[in-house]
């Protein structure tokens, strides 16, 4: 087995510790540092994306592994900052106005984060306006809004509202939460919808034109 | 027959009325707007409806407003809130959504650009512990974790919580008991510190320097990582559970027909917050050790709540001694009520699965409320086993014509006539 492969276990299984010292033993060893990502991580974080789908594991070992690949990239970004590689896809994500829930949101984002897209997370309680003006400013492919209560559903359709009116090219906007179903999604305007962190990569890759 | 031979039929499981619990806990009752929008339906006495609970902004279902609405069943609840403050000492409070409400005397609020703040035990000399924002109907708790030092890290620091039912406890439960000797309908009550691992209770709202784990994720976390560290926790918080537990009953005796345990959600929308091994491992013993205990030393049935697809794990709620399963989340995977009936309904009380309220109660017709309730009914009810109630508390801005709507099938499918005020 090649050390990326090693990578890709260890991250699966959340082993931090292994997770560190592979990444560092890849790069001494003159593997490019978006070779780590593209060939560890993140075919680590896709097992773990396909295990939680099917019920293998759960919400703990989901931020077990999520945290073993941030400690790698948190010496990985350094060097693809050096060497000006950035993700192909840059996502914006939140929870709505009114809404302070973020569990099912920041897994998503983990998931996004470890299919190597570009994640900038608004947090909670965040207004359409804000939303729209991230994904301005970040030049986004792709919106998140998650809600938990069903309280503030409306404010998912009025930020939907928005950010079509806004007419940004290339933007998708995907929908999730407890209370959020397909037939909402698509009742709103939403151009993807995904009932879990796990097949929420496998969306948005659809959404970007990429066969997930 | 009255209510609480009409819930004990169905809790021995045997056929009859469907009994009907509004608002006897904190995860069966109603948003404080939804209940003073029930009041004026029916035409009862305008006045502010006390926030039972405030965290969630529950509000209290009055007898005779729990008349009319044809509940079986009542509280006999804590002297304690979420904020830790009593639940006492009422005054006004203008709710963001126009409402004058009641509200405990600890509930003293920071407004700030129309978000809302609430202090633990309502000292505001230290930093807030509950958020609701501006737009929102509920509070949520804020994560004040401390830095995280492994080496130091003590399962006491999230044993503060768990301390021994102290006198003012003691002379609240005589109190409640004795208002309740004569009452004909079924109650329910709960001493709190039975749950294990609560999401809800983790960040520890209620208290000024929560200490250890607090944060959310990192709970979760721990479940695999610090496994030996919540184990201990886990072990002090039964040992205190079961010493108060003995005190309670010497108090509470036969007057009490159901006890709420815990609250811990071990479900998802789609799935489990843990795997089955991890459940067998980590929750099962004390579990059991607490079902033990009151099973042989009372009466009462015991009551779980767990929203989300939990099938998985009935068996195993039902094997740790479980009664009762609370709110049964007909909407999750896996969680068909003719599947849940069919395949665990003469070992367990289903108490929930009435009306869908992240969908139908909200967002639907009256007509397809109606539709709902009666099939949920006719699912759940034969052979008894079933208390109606809706999947978890009716929520902020539900239209009180659902809310109407959900009582009326209920009572026709009873075929009992309508209460006047």
């Amino acid at each position: 087995m090649s050390l990326l492969t090693d990578l890709s276990i260890a991250v699966a299984a959340g082993k931090r510790p292994d997770t560190i010292r592979l990444t560092q033993e890849l790069l001494a060893g003159g593997t490019s540092p978006q070779d780590v990502v593209e060939q560890g991580l993140v075919p680590g974080m896709a097992v773990v994306g396909e295990q939680f789908r099917r019920n293998e594991i759960f919400v703990p070992e989901m931020l077990v592994a999520a945290r073993a690949m941030k400690e790698a990239l948190k010496l990985l970004e350094p060097l693809l900052a050096q060497a000006g590689i950035k993700p192909k896809y840059t996502v914006v994500i939140g929870t709505v106005q009114g809404d302070l829930h973020d569990i099912g949101k920041n897994l998503v984002s983990m998931m996004w984060k470890g299919a190597n897209f570009a994640v900038v997370d608004l947090g909670t309680n965040v207004s359409a306006e804000r939303y729209l003006a991230a994904a301005r400013e970040h030049n986004a492919h792709l919106v998140g809004l998650s809600a938990l209560l069903t309280t503030t559903m409306p404010a998912m359709k009025e930020t939907v509202r928005l950010l079509k009116a806004a007419n940004l090219p290339n933007v998708k906007i995907m929908v999730g939460g407890a209370p959020i179903t397909q037939a909402f999604a698509d009742e709103i305007g939403a151009d993807g919808y995904s009932a879990d962190a796990g097949s929420a990569v496998s969306t948005a890759l659809r959404l970007m034109g990429e066969a997930a | 027959m009255t209510s609480r031979e009409k819930v004990r039929r169905a809790l021995a499981h045997q056929p009859g009325p469907v009994p009907v619990d509004f608002g006897s806990t904190g995860l069966t009752g109603m948003h404080v707007s939804c209940v003073a929008a029930l009041r004026e339906h029916y035409g009862l006495p305008r006045h502010p409806v006390k926030v039972s609970e405030p965290f969630q902004m529950l509000g209290e279902i009055e007898d005779d407003l729990a008349r009319l609405l044809g509940s079986d069943c009542t509280g006999a609840n804590g002297r304690g809130t979420m904020f830790g403050f009593p639940a006492e000492d009422w005054h006004e409070w203008r709710a963001p959504w126009g409402q004058e409400v009641l509200v405990p005397g600890g509930f003293r609020p920071r407004e700030e650009a129309g978000n809302i703040y609430l202090f633990p035990t309502g000292d505001p000399t230290v930093p807030p512990s509950g958020h609701m924002p501006a737009g929102g109907y509920f509070f949520d708790a804020i994560v004040r974790q401390q830095p995280i030092d492994e080496d130091k890290l003590d399962p006491a620091d999230n044993c503060e919580e768990f301390t021994l039912l102290a006198p003012e406890d003691l002379a609240h439960w005589r109190r409640e008991f004795a208002r309740l000797q004569g009452e004909t309908r079924a109650v329910v009550s709960g001493i709190g510190g039975t749950g294990f691992g609560d999401i809800a209770l983790v960040p520890a709202a209620f208290l000024k320097h929560p200490r250890g784990i607090r944060d959310v994720t990192e709970w979760y976390v721990s479940l695999i990582e610090r496994r030996d560290y919540v184990h201990a926790i886990f072990t002090k918080q039964c040992e205190v559970a079961l010493q108060n537990l003995a005190t309670f009953a010497a108090i509470a005796g036969d007057t009490v027909d159901v006890l709420f345990l815990c609250g811990t959600d071990f479900g998802t929308q789609t799935s489990q917050f843990c795997s089955p091994a991890t459940f067998d491992e980590l929750y099962a013993p004390y579990y059991r050790q607490v079902n033990d205990w009151v099973h042989r030393h009372t009466k009462w049935k015991t009551f779980k709540h767990s929203c989300g697809a939990v099938r998985p794990l009935i068996d195993r709620f039902i094997a740790c001694g479980f009664d009762i399963l609370n709110p049964v989340q007909c909407s999750a995977t896996d969680m068909d009520p003719g599947r849940l009936k069919a395949d665990f309904g003469d070992r367990l009380v289903f108490w929930g699965g009435g009306v869908d309220t992240q969908h139908t109660l909200p967002f639907g017709t009256p007509a397809a409320v109606r539709t709902q309730v009666t099939e949920r009914l006719r699912a759940f009810s034969p052979h008894g086993g079933f208390v109606f109630n809706t999947i978890h508390n009716v929520q902020a801005r539900t239209p009180v014509e659902n809310i109407v709507a959900m009582v009326d099938a209920i009572r026709d499918f009873n075929g009992t006539p309508a209460s006047s005020p």
